[in-house]
This record gives C-alpha cells, structure tokens and sequence, in this order.
C-alpha cells in the first residue's frame, strides 16, 4: 500500500471574523500552498468537508466556494457532516495512484449560522423525535445521564475535562473560548440542558482548516517532516435514540478498525497523544474508554490521575479540543491539524512536554455520537 | 496500485410521486432491489456511500443519520458524498475509489431525493449566495435559458430549427419511458403537444423540462477479486472524470462549455476512447432540459460545436441510431436529484449487464453516464465497459 | 472613498414549507395514537418489539409485519432538563425529555415528562429517578401526532 503523508496544515480558528465564508475559504486554502511552496496548478484534486445546513443558508455549499478553495477545472468533490470523512476521501483517492496531492479542506463559519441545536433538530425525524425536543445536547444529557449512573462518574469528573481543556485553549491561538475555571465553577456556570451545565457543552465557532496529503516521494519534497496517516476507521450506529445502547456504541468498532490498519495492539502503551472529538465534556472521558486508553468505567478515574493533562503521560486535547472551540463540520479535521503540530513540536505554548510518536485524532457526528471517525497519524 | 472496480448489482425505486411511503422506507425499496439483483445480504457490504441534495429540499439535516437503518450502514464504515445536481455521479466516484484504493470489497452507493415532500424551486434558489445571485436567477430554468441562448447565439442556429431539435428529443425520450418500468412521467405526446407547449422560460417550453420525482437508487461495486469470486458478470468502471468551474454563472463561457468538455476528456483518456460517438454504445446525459442536452453533445465530442440539432433531426441519438441517448427516457422523464446521476450510472450498467429489459440497446459493450450540478458549474462522468 | 470600519452583515432567512410522507407504518402508528393507543411491530427474526413501530427491523433487515399494542407505562430511563431557547424550536422551555422504556418493548421511548414541578432543575431532579414508573398522559382532543400524548407523568 502506498504510504501517505500529511505535509502542510493550515486553519483559521476562532469565534468570528468579519471576514466573508467566500474569502476564508480562499485564504486558508492559499496559507497551506504557500507553506508547501505549490502553486495551485500543481494540487492533484481537493476534497473539502461541508454541511449544508451550517453554511449560512446557502445549499449545495461547495458549488458556492468551489473556486475559494483552489478547485477551478479539477476534479473537486466534497463531505457532508463530517469533515474526518474528507480525510479518508482524500487518502483513498492517493492510494490508487491516481493523485500525489490531495488537498483536504474542512469549513464551517458557526458565527453566521443559528445556535448548533437549531440545527441539530433537524437531524432528528420530523415525526417523533423532533417535536420532543430531541437535538444532539439534549441526547448527550441523557447519555452523561447514563453514564454517570452506570459508572459513578461524578459530576466534578465531567467538570475537570471543562477545567482542563479551557486551561489548555489559554495557550492556544486557535482557540475559541478559553480560561481559567475551577470545576465548581463549571459546576456553577448554569444548568441548560440538566446534568450538563453550560460550560460543559462546546460553543459555536468558525473554522476553516486546510491540509495538504501527498504520496510518500512527493511528501518528501515538501516537507522534511512527513506525518503519515496509518490507520482510519469509522462507524455508524442505529437512528433512534432509544434503539441505541449509548454507553456501548460504535466508536470502540471504529477505533478497532484503524488500529488495526496502524498495527495497534495495545493503545494506551502506544499512542503518546489524542485530540478526539467532546463536545459535551463527560464525552471524553467515555471517548476515552471507547478508544481503549483505559478500562469500561474508567474515564473519570483517567482524568482524576492527571495523566491526560497537557503535561500529563498521554495528553488528550491539549488544544483545548472541541468544548474549546467548535466548528462543527470541521471540528474532526482540526484535531487532526492540531495533532499534526504536536507531532512535528510546532504546537507553539501549547507544545506537550513529550516527543509525540503516534497520535490518535477523532471525529464526532450525531446525537450521543452516532458516527465516528478515527485516524492514527505518526511520525 | 488502482485496482479494477466493476458493478455487479443495480436497485432502483418506482419513480414518482410517492405519497404512500415514508422517505426511510423509500431509500430501503432501492436498497433491497440491489442487493437481490446480485443476490448478496447486507453482511456482504464492506462499507456504505450516501448522498442527496441539500437538507432543506426534505428538511432534514445529515440524511445519513435517518437512513442507517434503511441502507443497512449499522457498525459499517460510510462516506457521505455531496455536490448538488452532479451528486449521483460523485457517489459512483466515491464508491469506485474506496473499492481501488484496496479498503474496501464491497461498496453499497445510495442516492436518493424525495421532492414531493419539499419545494424544489424554493430549496434551488438556496444554492444560489443571498447577496447578489439569488436576487436575479430563480433556478435552473433561468441559468438553461440563458445558456440556451448564448448558444443558439454563438452558432447562429436558426431558432425554429432548435425548435424542431428540442421537440424531437422530448418526444423521444417521453416515449422511451413507456420501456422503462422505473420512470416517472409516461405521457404519450404529439408533436404539436411538445413544439407549442406553454413557455417556462423562453426559449424553454413545458415538455423541455424535467419533472420533479420521489426516488431512489442503489448501486453495488466490488473488486475483482470478489466478482471472480462470486463468479459474476460486471459493468467495469472504464474511466471518470470530474470538473468544475466558477460560482458566479457570469465567470465563464456556458456554451464551448469546459467543465463538460474537461470532464469526458479525462474519463476518455482513462478509457482510452478518442472517439466517442463511435466507441461508446449507449450514453445516460443528465438531461435536465433538451436544449441543455445538445450542448453537452457538442461539449462530450459526440459533435461538432452548433452541429448538434442537425444531427439529432436525422436520428443519430434515437434509439436505433448510431449512439442512442438516454434510452430509459432520462432525466427529462425522472427526476428524484439526489438520486438521478446515480440512476445514470446504474441505466449504464444495466446496459452492459443486458438487463435492460425492454429499453434493451443491443450488443453495448462501453456506455456513458453522466451528471451536472451546482450553478451550471460541475460535470461528471463514469464510463462503463463489458471488457476489464 | 474611506475605508468602512465594519463590514455589513446580511441579515438572511430560509424558511421552506414541506410536505412529509408518514408512509403506511408510521400512518398506522399515528392513526392509533388518535384512539389514545401506542402501537409497536415486532421482529420475527430477533423477536423485538420496536415502538413506534418500524416497517422493517433496522439490524434483521427484515419486514415487520406483527403489530402490538404495546404498554403505556414504562421505567425512566434517562432525562434531561431544557432551559435554553433555540431558533425553531418545537416546545417552549422549560421542558424535560426522557427516554423510557415501555414494558415490554426492547427499545427506549423518547417523550417528555410533565405532571411534575419543572420550575427548577433542582424540583425535576428531586422528583424524578431511573427506573422510576411512568404512564402516558394524553390530551383530549388528539389529531395522530407524537404530542397527542401530552407528557408522561410518574405512577402515583
């Protein structure tokens, strides 16, 4: 199998801009080209990730910004929902041989949209589901509802990923909403959607994130510092919430699934680092489990030990992840940015103390994850 | 390192106006077709491809989540394909590349659209950006009018003559969906019916255009180690070719069209076709609208540029002609968007496989589908053969 | 020309008006919510009652052609309190959306929960626990939609 890389990343990140969809969408696409020193003449194809509803109310997004995002006269094409789709898109599309570029571009303006939960009703059936109020916060407070029951995860266990992931976005340039808050606090932040409280649900963002993959011998004239994708994986589960078995649920298949491709056997011993996908904060500490860094039950203990802080043995989400900032199409494919620059040390104040050898990056869709998208990238 | 991909299985609803079915269940009709006309169960599916048109044409957001269950994506790995009108053609893409890139065996591509259910026009405009085109252009039928225009224009084709074209085509393809047990709209036309039809947007009379349609269609790709194992005959993936232009419809020349012409230029090159009205027996063209459907014969070297309506007046696209056009009476007869370039590579296929039925075109051994899409800015194209 | 300071926003809506087909399953459901009846269908295949009830079972891939009647009373699940407002949406808060397992059925049934105090997320949490008892409680005047139930409400 052919070995693909990632070479360049670039993003714009943030809480808004006055900046227009049309323009970002260039001006993200244009700072990875310059990194890589191609000229867009020189990209294979692009494969970006949008969703149409969270795309300011224009349908059919990437006819919109088809020639933003440098796909003039080739062979564009583009991911709804979920932009770790576009990822495997793209790599796919090197391994037949048939490109040694691919540019991979994920956009969401959140700032131009209305509330995510607006929208996320509309994932829900208009029959059943939706006239009950269900959206993908309200069915990530019964599943931390759930969770908490089964496993006596506390409340201040939920609220410590909040402390700890606001605390790394501080150092983060990137990042949307940051800060210092004790988890009584969090606690204390007001109770939108009970047992969530309003700091333990992400904000809505803007984030147009670029990347460029190359095949292998390319890869090396770009960059000195290849990041190879190794593994991908992902899953669906069954619609209705009630069907599901939320505490169980698909990500343990995906996670499977790229391990495998990477040659995985025991991932808490051979993954130095993580940015998965939370955007309610008890769902990285069951993320946590599902991707096997510790046991069924476990997650709260996990983040009470320290070791998923920044300085910690296994950092998760020293970005401040997806309750830090949350462009929620593109948010799969920042972790993937950000894990990029872990790797390569050029993560800047948010650098871990660690040299990073082999992240996992995931990505989330979907009421109390539905799907789910793993990658396995390394050096 | 590309690995050969053919299709094996090919499902489609009964198009129409489908009241009587929820959309879930809709979806399920074309995915069951497919996988009993190549007798595999959903355990033999690897991985899943979906897609449709926008959210707002059914008001439901991220239709892959409502549909897990009805295209059986459960545990499975799935991609979620989108590029408006062109989408069927990229969903066959996407499915064609999962399968030679070696991570997959068995793909199950979905396409699907419930228009009934919407307001297409409405949802049409939407594509367009709120500041400035959305004010002007209200739909397809106004972006092909112009088209149409520029092109009678550029080539100085008399108007009545266009005229005679356009109605030819529309009455041949109307007839056609009587063969077609899937089709839409079976509505037995005279020629005065079609020529004197009430204008939708001048030059674009009534039975030039396409209907809206509820529909769905499923289609099986697998490798060829899983055809030799199964032991199946396969329409062969041959080439693809994707191209797209600017937005703005203003940016560039709709007539000598380049994204159309590109398009095919790559999936013959892959094919290894320099002549296509020669080489190609049979050829799907989302045809939309008939003037729309000349220029892409011009545009996809079937012609040369303007000479196109003098050709179709002398029978070189019917039926038994020298390359036959849209032999399951096309999109002009059935429309369900999300679904209808899909049901183009799956008409193409069904060519190859011979399981045509009574829209049967004899002995075709390379056929064309083909899809467009976004502000008369993205083409798409597979080519299918009988050969690897 | 001077330079603006600040770039204009566009103020824009979509707002479209569907049609939604219930198809023959969910119309049956429905229609028996109008005689103040739940209906489910069960799996030959695997046996499960699945309500509302499903034309086909989503893992057997098969049809499910045996309907039940199926219970309306069933053990909290999980539940969540709503106090925040949204753009479209459907009820006006505050609100409480349960997940409940009616007896005898193999899935959860997402409604909403009333009856109850639900001036404070405190009163809701109080008042309600998993696996508590609850029973649908329906309006008079009942059209065949999922809010024909009103609420459900816990088992005095």
């Amino acid at each position: 199998m052919r070995r693909v890389a990632i070479t360049e990343v670039a993003q714009i990140s943030g809480p808004d801009s006055k900046d227009n969809f049309y323009d970002q969408a260039y001006r993200v696409t244009r700072e990875v080209l310059d990194k890589a020193g191609l000229s867009r003449d020189e990209v294979g194809t692009i494969v970006s990730a949008s969703t149409d509803v969270f795309h300011g109310g224009i349908s059919c997004a990437n006819a919109y910004y088809w020639e933003s995002t440098g796909s003039f006269m080739k062979a564009g094409t583009r991911q709804d929902g979920e932009s770790m789709f576009a990822l495997h898109y793209a790599f796919m599309k090197i391994l037949t041989g048939k490109y040694d570029t691919v540019l991979v571009v994920g956009l969401c303006k959140g700032s131009e949209n209305p509330d995510n939960d607006a929208i996320t009703q509309l994932i829900a059936d208009p029959f059943y589901q939706r006239p009950v109020g269900l959206n993908e916060t309200t069915a990530a407070a019964m599943q931390m509802h759930q969770y908490m029951e089964a496993y006596g995860a506390t409340a201040e266990q939920c609220a410590t990923v909040v402390e700890k992931n606001l605390g790394n976005a501080l150092r983060n340039p990137y990042a949307h909403r940051r800060g210092c808050y004790s988890t009584e606090e969090v606690l204390a932040s007001g109770s939108m959607c009970h047992p969530l409280t309003d700091l333990m649900c992400a904000p809505k963002s803007e984030g147009f994130i670029a990347m460029l993959l190359a095949a292998e011998d390319k890869a090396r004239e770009i960059t000195p510092q290849p990041v190879w994708i190794k593994g991908y994986g992902c899953a669906l589960d069954t619609y209705f919430l009630g069907d599901r078995d939320l505490l169980a649920g698909q990500l343990p298949n995906a996670a499977r699934r790229a391990y495998k491709m990477a040659g995985i056997t025991d991932p808490a011993k051979e993954i130095d680092l993580v940015e998965l996908c939370e955007p309610y904060a008890f769902q990285e500490l069951l993320w946590c489990e599902q991707l096997g860094l510790c046991g069924r039950g476990e997650g709260g203990k996990l983040i009470a030990s320290g070791k998923t802080r920044i300085d910690g043995d296994l950092p998760v989400n020293p970005s401040g992840g997806v309750l830090a900032t949350n462009p929620y199409v593109s948010r799969g494919l920042q972790r993937v940015v950000e894990a990029t620059l872990q790797i390569r040390g050029h993560a800047g104040e948010h650098q871990v103390r660690q040299q990073v050898n082999t992240a996992v990056c995931h990505g989330s869709t979907g009421f109390a994850g539905q799907c789910h998208a793993v990658a396995v990238i390394g050096r | 390192m590309a690995r050969p991909v053919g299709i094996i299985g090919v499902g489609q609803t009964q198009h129409g106006r489908r009241e009587e079915m929820s959309y879930p269940d809709l979806v399920r009709e074309a995915v069951l077709r497919a996988l009993e006309n190549c007798n595999l169960t959903p355990d033999d599916v690897d991985a899943v491809v979906t897609g449709t048109m926008p959210s707002m044409m059914e008001g439901i957001a991220m239709t892959q989540f409502y549909f897990a269950d009805a295209v059986q994506a459960v545990g499975k790995p799935i991609l979620k394909t989108e590029t408006c009108g062109s989408v069927g053609v990229s969903i066959a893409h996407t499915a064609y590349y999962w399968v030679a890139s070696g991570m997959a065996d068995v793909i199950l591509a979905v396409g699907h659209e419930k228009m009934f259910e919407g307001d297409s026009q409405a949802t049409m405009v939407t594509v367009l950006e709120p500041y400035y085109q959305r004010s002007f252009l209200s739909g397809p039928p106004t972006a092909f009018s112009l088209q149409s225009q520029m092109w009678s224009n550029r080539f100085n084709i008399p108007e009545d003559k266009i005229r005679e074209a356009a109605t030819h085509i529309s009455m041949l393809h109307h007839n056609s969906a009587f063969d077609n047990p899937y089709a839409h709209v079976k509505v037995r036309l005279s020629r005065d019916d079609v020529m004197n039809a009430p204008v939708i947007a001048y030059p674009i009379r009534l039975y030039d255009v396409c209907p809206n349609s509820d529909g769905a269609c499923a289609v099986i790709f697998a490798s060829e180690d899983k055809i030799n194992h199964l032991g199946r005959k396969a329409a062969w993936v041959k080439g693809i070719g994707y191209r797209g232009e600017e937005y703005f419809i203003g940016d560039s020349d709709k007539v000598v069209w380049r994204a159309a012409i590109e398009a095919a230029k790559e999936a013959y090159d892959m094919a290894g076709i320099s002549n296509p009205r020669k080489e190609l027996n049979v050829a799907e063209v989302y045809n939309p609208f008939t003037y729309q459907e000349m220029i892409f014969y011009e545009c996809f070297g079937f012609c040369d540029f303007g000479e196109s309506p003098d050709l179709v007046l002398k029978g070189v696209f019917d039926r038994g002609g020298e390359l036959p056009v849209s032999p399951s009476g096309g999109v002009l007869c059935t429309n369900p968007i999300g679904a209808t370039g899909l049901i183009r590579v799956g008409e193409a296929a069904l060519q190859i496989l011979e399981q045509a039925g009574d829209r049967q075109i004899g002995g075709v051994k390379l056929a064309l589908a083909h899809a467009m899409g976004g502000v008369v800015q993205l083409c798409g194209i597979m080519i299918l053969g009988a050969h690897k | 020309m001077s330079q603006a300071k600040e770039y204009r926003i566009f103020e824009t809506e979509v707002w479209l008006p569907y049609r939604v087909a219930y198809g023959e399953t969910w119309t049956r459901f429905f229609e028996g919510m109008k005689e103040q009846k739940l209906y489910g269908t069960q799996c030959r295949k695997c046996g499960r009652v699945l309500v509302p009830a499903r034309s086909f079972c989503p893992r057997c891939f098969v049809d499910t052609s045996d309907w039940v009647e199926v219970s309306q009373t069933g053990n909290l699940q999980a539940f969540c309190y709503t106090n925040y407002r949204y753009y479209g949406q459907a009820l006006d808060p505050p609100y409480v959306t349960a997940l409940i397992r009616l007896d005898r059925t193999e899935v959860d049934f997402v409604h909403l929960i009333g009856g109850i105090d639900l001036t404070s997320v405190e009163a809701v949490s109080s008042r309600l626990a998993k696996g508590m008892r609850l029973h649908a409680v329906w309006e008079k005047v009942r059209q065949g939609h999922i809010l024909d139930i009103k609420h459900f409400e816990p088992v005095e």
